[in-house]
């Protein structure tokens, strides 16, 4: 079942060459800027998230260092309030999401047996948005006036009146600036899975990796309204005098608690659930099977997602809710589990059925499982509510949830770049360096993030720039700065391991794990046009069957070559039935200009230049218009010659 | 799934199809804002009957409710997946489909179902005010 080379394409070689005329670029400034292929923007995302992450490990290394030794000077209080701030800001909403979203813009279409995402233009503006709100909240940083009141931003301590300052208006207009990019790429993926699936692909055949983000971007198209709301009133407060949030006038301060937990505790699973997807897609090539109980586990994605949104009051036990009402989000949060429980057993009797390949991506895996479950562990601890009463706000929240972050989405992400590596550059990386940087980043975030716990069970609060030397704090504070740098160091020989492929690797063949979706059927990496042949679906590891593979080969028919212009496939929602090509934009100005003017306008509205905003928000409205003025339509998709 | 059915009975097939799916889902988010929402927002007011219905009994139509609709959601849920099962040869990949949403229904309004119950259970336990 496992095979080493792509099908002979069906297509013949005229054919090929008129989709590369189609859907080929040839390397310019100009290509470079106004892209709309999902691989180069998917790589993107890729790479601009590994920076944000960079920049966020940076700060989180210069607070180690700090809290090396207690009564440390290197850091002013003001700093570390900025440092701790971006860390969790920049981890959560540049790093985590974005990097899952780039796996995703470079794998859906591939996965579904598609040759582009289903708006490839909406696709470039969201990465363009993310780009520039990136730099816009990091740009704070270097000025003093990155945002400090942590990542939850509660009010009244991010009101105008305790925080002055810019700050925590970076903090506002930058989330709602990203958020339109979160927004644009989930109802891309969404879109995408449920109308360009490959001819045959009904939903008991989609790829687990695709339910997952799929799941995902519905829960960001719900999740994602109420912090921008939150986020839009915070600013107006500071700004312009409202009061959403201020009592003494009518408003309320736990609404901005509510909104926030609204969207935040649903984050959590916005950040974990497509990198389980990624767990997922990872295991069946080095367990030579696919994932046992597909259908539970799908089930588990949808519960979870749905649930997701009921849970999010356990965040606020202490506001004093009637204990009635509060119960009801209890039994949610409790029930939770189960799905998530039931994906790790499915994972867990994979790996017990199968035969293992233990290579660097099952390495990241089982590493991830370990973690998450010790992350889920502690978890479980807090819903005793006199101990969370107890821990609260102490550094064992922060082991906590650096356990769920890291286990849960950090290695997930390793096994994804070690795993699709080949696919996305076309080379093999260096299995013992691999090695070496599983094993120091493994140990570097146990010996950094264990010691946690128990200086926080001794009562160390978190967000504190120094502390004066106690029983049982000095000590342990060391070790995890050590752990730190050990864990740099293995992340480090990560980029190491991609730089090396990239410069030496050796070539890529299109399947060298032996994996069961449609991207390894394809060249490593793929044409621009992803598919010389469209595949015809005929089970959940096409893969692995002969029919599927074969209809990409010889069993090849011309309206799934679409040879004669940039289209690709439009199938029914449930059952993957073909209903007609469509024709596909090419490369476009538009998305990096309109991202551009939107830069403008949330930089004039944070410096309170009001005309150039007024200005900006009139290029923005032109720009989308011009967008959407409809084009002249050629002849035959009027359906004159058809 | 031989014969074809006129309109009207595939509408209806539809939606029993999608209440199988989704039913409990739609249930629980009626139960937990209509639950959280009346309790919360009668014991703010400081009185415990709402309309002069008491407090406790709106609550617990909050919960029986929901609960019996999504009793009848795993009942469609049930019926749907013995139609879809077992898979005989050389089936419509629809059929593949209808069966998965089964199960994902199936399973999916038990777990609501076991929410719901357990917020009913906090119910003949706790005072609807108490803080
Ligand atoms: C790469 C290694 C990492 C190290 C060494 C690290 C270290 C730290 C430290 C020292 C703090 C501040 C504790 C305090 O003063 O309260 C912190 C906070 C935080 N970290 Fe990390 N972290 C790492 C990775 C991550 C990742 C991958 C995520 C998320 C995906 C993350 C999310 C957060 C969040 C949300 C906070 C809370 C910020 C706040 O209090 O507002 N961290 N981390
Ligand atoms: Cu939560």
């Amino acid at each position: 079942m496992s095979t080493t080379a792509a099908p002979v394409p069906g297509a013949s070689r005229e054919q090929l060459g008129r989709l590369e005329e189609h859907w080929g670029e040839r390397p310019s400034l100009r290509a470079w800027l106004t892209t709309v292929d999902h691989k180069k923007i998917g790589r993107r995302y890729l790479v601009t998230a590994g920076l944000f992450f960079a920049l966020a490990g940076l700060s989180a290394l210069a607070m180690r260092t700090q809290l090396a030794r207690p009564e440390s000077r290197l850091l002013s209080p003001q700093e570390y309030n900025q440092l701790f701030t971006m860390h969790g800001t920049a981890m959560i909403f540049l790093f985590a999401t974005p990097m899952l979203f780039g796996f995703g813009n470079f794998l859906v279409p591939l996965l579904i047996g598609a040759r582009d995402m289903a708006f490839p233009k909406l696709n470039a503006l969201g990465y363009w948005i993310f780009l520039f709100a990136g730099l816009f909240m990091w740009a704070s940083l270097p000025f003093g006036a990155a945002p400090n009141a942590g990542w939850f931003a509660y009010v009244p301590l991010t009101g105008q009146q305790h925080t002055p300052g810019l700050h925590m208006d970076v903090y506002s207009l930058g989330l709602l600036f990203l958020g339109i990019a979160t927004t644009a790429g989930s109802i891309n993926f969404i879109v995408t899975a449920l109308k360009l699936r490959a001819p045959g692909m009904s939903l008991n055949r989609v790829p687990l990796f695709v339910w997952a983000i799929v799941a995902t971007a519905f829960m960001v198209i719900f999740a994602l309204p109420a912090l921008n709301l939150d986020n839009a009133m915070l600013f107006l407060d500071r700004r312009f005098g409202t009061h959403f949030f201020d009592p003494a006038a009518g408003g309320n301060v736990l609404l901005w608690q509510h909104l926030f937990w609204i969207f935040g505790h649903p984050d959590v699973y916005i950040i974990v659930m497509p990198a389980l997807g990624i767990v997922s897609a990872v295991l069946p090539a080095f367990t030579r099977r696919g994932v046992v109980g597909y259908v539970l586990v799908v089930f588990a994605i949808v519960a979870i997602s749905i649930i997701s949104f009921g849970v999010w009051v356990h965040h606020m036990f202490a506001t004093g809710l009637p204990r009635l009402s509060y119960s009801f989000f209890s039994a949610a949060s409790t029930i939770i589990t189960i799905p998530s429980g039931i994906q790790i057993f499915a994972w867990l009797a994979t790996m017990l059925l199968g035969r293992l390949v233990v290579r660097v991506p099952l390495l990241f895996v089982i590493g991830f499982i370990v973690t998450f479950v010790l992350g889920g562990f502690t978890g479980t601890m807090f819903a005793l509510t006199a101990f969370d009463q107890q821990v609260t706000d102490s550094y064992f929240v922060v082991a906590h949830f650096h356990y769920v972050l890291i286990g849960g989405a950090v290695f997930p992400i390793l096994a994804a770049i070690y795993y699709w590596l080949p696919k996305i550059t076309g080379r093999m990386y260096h299995e013992g360096l691999g090695r070496w940087a599983f094993w120091l980043v493994f140990a570097g975030m146990h010996v950094t993030f264990f010691p946690m716990h128990l200086y926080g069970l001794f009562g160390m609060p978190r967000r504190v720039y120094t502390y004066p030397s106690e029983p049982g704090w000095d000590g342990w504070n060391l070790v995890s700065t050590i752990g730190s740098y050990l864990l740099a160091v293995g992340l480090l020989l990560v980029v190491v391991g991609v730089v090396h492929a990239i410069r030496r690797g050796r070539p890529a063949p299109p399947d060298p794990w032996g994996g069961d979706t449609l991207e390894w059927s394809t060249d490593s990496p793929p044409k621009s046009y992803n598919f010389p042949v469209l595949p015809q679906v005929h089970s959940l590891h096409p893969n692995w069957d002969e029919s599927s593979r074969e209809s990409m080969g010889a069993g090849a028919e011309a309206d799934r070559i679409l040879a004669d212009g940039r289209t690709t496939l439009l199938t029914s929602e449930l059952d993957g039935r073909r209903e007609r090509e469509v024709e596909m934009p090419g490369s476009s100005w538009q998305p990096l200009l309109l991202a551009l003017v939107m830069l403008l306008f949330f930089t004039a509205m944070l410096f309170a230049w009001y005309p150039v905003a007024a200005v900006a928000a009139v290029a923005v409205a032109g720009t989308v218009a011009t967008w959407l003025w409809p084009p002249r339509r050629p002849d035959r998709e009027l359906g004159v010659s058809a | 799934m031989s014969a074809h059915p006129g309109p009207r009975a595939r509408l209806a097939g539809g939606l029993l199809f999608w209440y199988a799916v989704l039913g409990g889902a739609v249930a629980w988010a009626v139960h937990l804002l209509a639950g959280w929402g009346v309790d919360e927002l009668t014991c703010a007011s400081g009185s415990d009957h709402i309309g002069g219905v008491p407090l406790r009994a709106a609550v617990g139509a909050a919960v029986a409710l929901p609960a019996l609709a999504t009793v009848g959601a795993l009942l469609a849920a049930v019926l749907l997946w013995r139609r879809t099962h077992p898979p005989s040869e050389g089936e419509d990949r629809s059929v593949g489909r209808g069966r998965l949403l089964a199960v994902v229904g199936f399973w999916s309004n038990l777990l609501f179902l076991t929410i719901i119950v357990l917020g009913g259970v906090a119910l003949l336990v706790l005072p609807p005010c108490q803080r």
